[in-house]
């Protein structure tokens, strides 16, 4: 783009302006400088010489709506003035992506589409920043994917990749918890025995979650902990405690009320447990494969969340061992790994 | 945005904006997720079940897999078992490879790797054996045809006598190395696209002749006896190290001669001689001034040793012969103070005719305020009439007061000069 060329198309107008139109027919003119910064644009003015009056706007892309290109010009606008030092650039960049993952995900599809590639990487790294250490409950939460692969599906082989089977299943238990608290909370009535069988099983539940979540994340949070051995393990408790409240801002009071209960009661069993498990983990620091993990608690550990399991299953009314039985026959014509589900480790390396 | 009376299903469609981003933008984001992440995705939904298995760049390195250190063999047969399994289930072309991991010494399976990464069209390639002997890399490599970057760590290179070089090859980066002499020259020539070249702690080879015309920037730090460039006139970035202290006199005859060198690059714009290059080049002599100035040079860093009168006379050649240097970096090589022969204060008043009209920042670091020292500064302060900085930073506080009330007292050229004493 150079002076010639821009002399050539405006040679007589002092502050020039380029026509866009965004494919819902909103027409806006924008200042030359700023839309040029983007290469379709640009493109468009110099070889089909469009975008001089308000009757040959250029028309944008349809991943380009009026929002959206507002930000695009906001950025555009901000970057195509040659001043500036990598510094403010790098910081308004910062500030420019924050923004929730819808509108980020969009901003990334209308700047491709306009081909400007400095913020296609922008906003493509801040999504990969998004997904990295989160476990897939999450990522499908943010980005509201559909949770449509079969029990099966998840289970196959890919053993650099799938969760623990039996975490994936307490997940989903968790969520059928969650879902039947909420219903509970509706139609609630003083029954302090209901409340109570309540507060034993999502205690159990939380902390049973917060065990798992930690074998979970623990592969996000070993970085953490890998640099300070003796990290305060109440640290180390509170931080899974407030990723589950993340996961459960589903849950009312009641849960709130109970998670707080937790927090100052933590008895000295479930503590005690949550430092083995995490011990374990340092110790072992297998930070690739989650389904491994199953392999190196220790067995007597193994036996209490079995049967912990369990319990909660029957609370839910579901039929376990005929639901394990499904999971296992499944799981044995692939993976040999699964049978430790049963108590039995056999390591495979 | 037409209204749906849409089913749950469609709605969830309609919310989900990151699976329908095009398929190039979802290869960028999920390469920029360690490999695990990466993998990881294909548990997220129908959509992103093997979408992972089509990202064109896969990075194996620390993140991937990290273990005790006392089980390295754990380790290593983990990360074997990971990439082994990620190139099976990998569908779609892959261009670029790396592989650095620390517990990866010496397995024979990275050969069966490169084997199938030859098979796809990879334009970049990274491998760093980070200990243990210099791996062999097998012959399959240099059937790379599309190579666009190659990065070697701590690897032995046998080219085959087949070998035509990479074509396509723009960057070459070689750390540890072992080559033999002809092969090295082969490679350098055999590849017309080469514009980076990067060689550190190399072995085999001593007389370094590059030919490489469109080499721009080449970088080289190692035991050499004998470097010569050839038709490498674009190269603008340059920086020697000698890491030895070779006595030149014992060199043969072809010992590089101080115009050829610089005649060999003529548009070089950043220069940097380290260690003890400029002692090798020094030996013997220098001329006054170099047969042709080096007009493009910009920017020049010297470890130099004031000491020695022939490194100094070096130096003040390069300097005489660079009009338009705009910046100088000048590092003390601190050797034993040899009592070489003496300077006399006549010295400077000699090789005052020298006019840096450009010069503008200078920074001299570890300097102990040696007489010789204190000369050459006083002459740079009366050369450069647009000086802005110069900054010292001496070796040890040992006599910093002497130095700096010598500093103080010097006649500057430049009006706007300022004198910036760091403390060591």
């Amino acid at each position: 783009m150079s002076e010639a060329d821009m002399a050539v198309i405006k040679p007589e107008m002092m502050k020039s302006y380029i026509w866009l139109q965004t494919a819902d027919g909103l027409i806006q003119q924008v200042e030359q400088e700023v839309a040029m910064f983007c290469p379709m644009i640009c493109q468009e003015v110099i070889q089909k010489g469009v975008g001089s009056s308000k009757n040959y706007a250029i028309s944008l892309p349809q991943r380009v709506n009026p929002a959206m290109l507002s930000l695009i010009l906001d950025y555009c606008r901000f970057h195509q003035v040659p001043g500036r030092s990598n510094k403010e650039r790098k910081s308004f960049d910062e500030k420019f992506i924050r923004m929730d993952t819808k509108r980020l995900c969009e901003l990334t599809s209308a700047a491709d589409s306009l081909q400007l590639k400095p913020l296609v990487d922008l906003t493509s790294r801040a999504l990969a920043r998004i997904i990295e250490g989160k476990t897939p409950e999450e990522i499908r939460e943010i980005f509201h994917l559909p949770d449509d692969l079969t029990e099966e599906e998840k289970l196959e082989p890919l053993k650099n990749t799938t969760d623990d089977p039996r975490i994936r299943l307490l997940n989903r238990l968790y969520a059928k918890k969650r879902k039947e608290l909420k219903e509970r909370e509706k139609l609630k009535n003083a029954g302090i025995g209901e409340e109570h069988v309540d507060d034993r099983s999502v205690d159990d539940l939380l902390s049973f979650i917060n065990g798992d979540s930690k074998m979970t994340k623990a592969s996000k949070n070993k970085k953490k902990n890998r640099r300070r051995k003796g990290q305060e393990k109440n640290a180390f408790l509170t931080e899974s405690m407030e990723t589950d409240k993340m996961e459960t801002n589903g849950l009312n009071s009641v849960g709130l009320d109970v998670e707080h209960g937790i927090d100052c009661q933590a008895s000295p069993s479930e503590s005690s447990k949550l430092q083995d498990m995490e011990e374990d983990i340092l110790a072992r620091k297998v930070e690739f494969d989650d389904g491994d993990m199953d392999d190196e608690i220790d067995p007597a550990l193994k036996e209490k969340i079995d049967r912990e399991v369990e319990d909660f299953a029957r609370i839910l009314k579901i039929d376990w061992p005929e639901r394990m039985q499904e999971i296992l026959s499944l799981g044995q014509e692939r993976r040999p790994v699964h049978s430790s589900l049963n108590g039995s480790s056999s390591l495979r390396k | 945005m037409k209204q749906r009376e849409g089913s749950k299903y469609e709605i969830e469609m309609e919310l989900d904006k990151i699976s329908s981003l095009p398929g190039h933008i979802i290869d960028q984001i999920l390469s920029q997720l360690p490999i695990k992440d990466a993998v990881r995705t294909s548990v997220l939904s129908s959509k992103w079940r093997y979408r992972w298995a089509k990202i064109p760049h896969l990075v194996f390195d620390n993140k991937c897999v990290s273990v005790p250190s006392e089980d390295q063999t754990f380790g290593k047969n983990k990360l074997t078992h990971i990439i082994d399994h990620v190139l099976l289930l990998h569908n779609g072309p892959i261009q670029k490879f790396k592989l650095s991991h620390r517990d990866l010494i010496g397995i024979c399976d990275v050969d069966r790797w490169i084997l199938y990464l030859s098979r796809s069209t990879i334009r970049e390639f990274v491998l760093e054996i980070w200990k243990g002997q210099r791996y062999k890399l097998p012959s399959c490599l240099f059937s790379f045809e599309n190579l666009i970057h190659l990065e070697l760590f701590n690897c032995l290179l046998k080219p085959p006598s087949t070998f035509k070089g990479f074509r396509s090859l723009k960057s070459l980066d070689l750390q540890h190395i072992t080559l033999a002499p002809d092969a090295f020259e082969n490679l350098i020539s055999s590849c017309p696209l080469l514009e980076k070249l990067t060689l550190m702690n190399f072995d085999g080879f001593t007389h370094l002749k590059i030919d490489a015309p469109n080499l721009q920037f080449f970088d080289i730090g190692g035991v050499f006896e004998y470097i010569s460039f050839e038709s490498t006139f674009q190269l603008s970035l340059v920086s020697v190290g000698l890491y030895a202290n070779k006595n030149a006199r014992n060199v043969s005859l072809e010992a590089i001669k101080w115009h050829s060198f610089f005649t060999d690059l003529p548009h070089v714009r950043r220069l940097e001689i380290q260690c003890f290059f400029l002692k090798y080049l020094a030996d013997g002599g220098a001329p006054r001034m170099l047969p042709k100035p080096c007009l493009d040079l910009n920017y020049l860093s010297l470890r130099i040793n004031f000491n020695d009168r022939e490194e100094n006379s070096a130096a003040l050649c390069i300097l005489r012969s660079s009009p338009n240097l705009l910046e100088l970096e000048l590092l003390v090589r601190s050797e034993e103070q040899n009592a070489v022969e003496e300077l006399t204060y006549g010295w400077v008043q000699d090789h005052w005719k020298c006019h840096l009209e450009h010069l503008r920042l200078v920074k001299i670091v570890g300097i102990s305020g040696v007489r010789y020292e204190l000369d050459f500064i006083r002459f740079m302060l009366l050369s450069s009439p647009a000086l802005e900085r110069m900054t010292i930073k001496p070796a040890s506080s040992d006599g910093g007061w002497d130095l700096m009330k010598e500093l103080l007292r010097f006649r500057r050229a430049s009006v706007q000069a300022e004198i910036v004493y760091m403390d060591p």
